[in-house]
């Protein structure tokens, strides 16, 4: 972690963004793609219709954003403590369908969800230093 | 959940892994060798193009199902990643690993029940 700069060029604040535009990306992602969903039509599989829908545009750029100050994160920040750190968009990610998207999330599901979260949590940092190595 | 739906999650997983490592095996590969050569510049192209696959995929996927479904099955690509470094670097599976593999096998089997 060498000479890390401060204001903007946090990379603690940088990893922040990287999640938040993750999370909203996904949130929007959804959104435009419920907005035009076809599902009855087999070329929809493709998703290349999702492309109608300007909120995909919108996820798009964020999707961007988001890589952007991941990579810069990576600059000043090992990946064995950035990634589990960027692991919080997966409980994020959940709480946002239930709060914003509005999904009937069941007993069960919830069960599942946490249970990837928490093989998730366990996995971050041996997964980090492999993909290091890979 | 269809065969159909199940084959691309899973195709859209395993492209977006394969495209994270090419992307950065050329990213190494420029710091050392700089950017105008073909090596780099195709190693970019093909991961740009399963980052592209893999994100259509989605888009088709998330006009069918919901977000907090799809979502988990992200954790699937710990699996891939932990399959492909006992494949390339011989690395032995942690039990830590092991556990927590388990644990999202077991979670994603729930979120799929549901």
């Amino acid at each position: 972690m060498q000479n890390r700069p401060s204001g903007f060029g946090n990379p603690w604040l940088q990893l922040g963004l990287s999640v938040v535009c993750v999370f909203a990306s996904e949130l929007l992602l959804k959104r435009g793609a419920s907005e035009v969903a076809a599902p009855d039509d087999a070329f929809s599989w493709t998703g290349i219709n999702g492309l109608a829908s300007p909120l995909v545009w919108w996820a798009i750029v964020l999707i961007i954003a988001s890589f952007i100050s991941w990579l810069y994160v990576l600059r000043y920040i090992p990946l064995n403590i950035a990634y589990p750190l960027s692991r919080v968009v997966d409980i994020l990610v959940p709480l946002g369908c239930w709060i914003f998207l509005g999904e009937l999330i069941s007993t069960l599901r919830w069960c599942g969800i946490a249970l990837v979260v928490s093989g998730l949590a366990l996995v971050a940092k041996p997964i980090a230093k492999m993909e290091e190595r890979l | 959940m269809s065969f159909l739906a199940f084959l691309f999650i899973l195709i859209s997983l395993v492209t977006f892994v394969a495209a994270q490592l090419i992307l950065k095996k050329a990213m190494q590969f420029s710091a050392t060798k700089g950017m105008r050569n073909s090596y780099f510049v195709s190693r970019v192209a093909i991961g740009v193009v399963l980052m592209t696959v893999s994100f259509f995929l989605t888009l088709g996927l998330l006009q069918r199902f919901d977000l907090s479904y799809l979502y988990p099955f992200q954790g699937l690509s710990v699996i891939f990643i932990t399959i492909l470094a006992a494949v390339v670097l011989k690395e032995k599976l942690s039990a830590r690993l092991a556990i927590g593999a388990l644990l999202i096998t077991a979670g994603i089997l729930l979120v799929s029940m549901s």
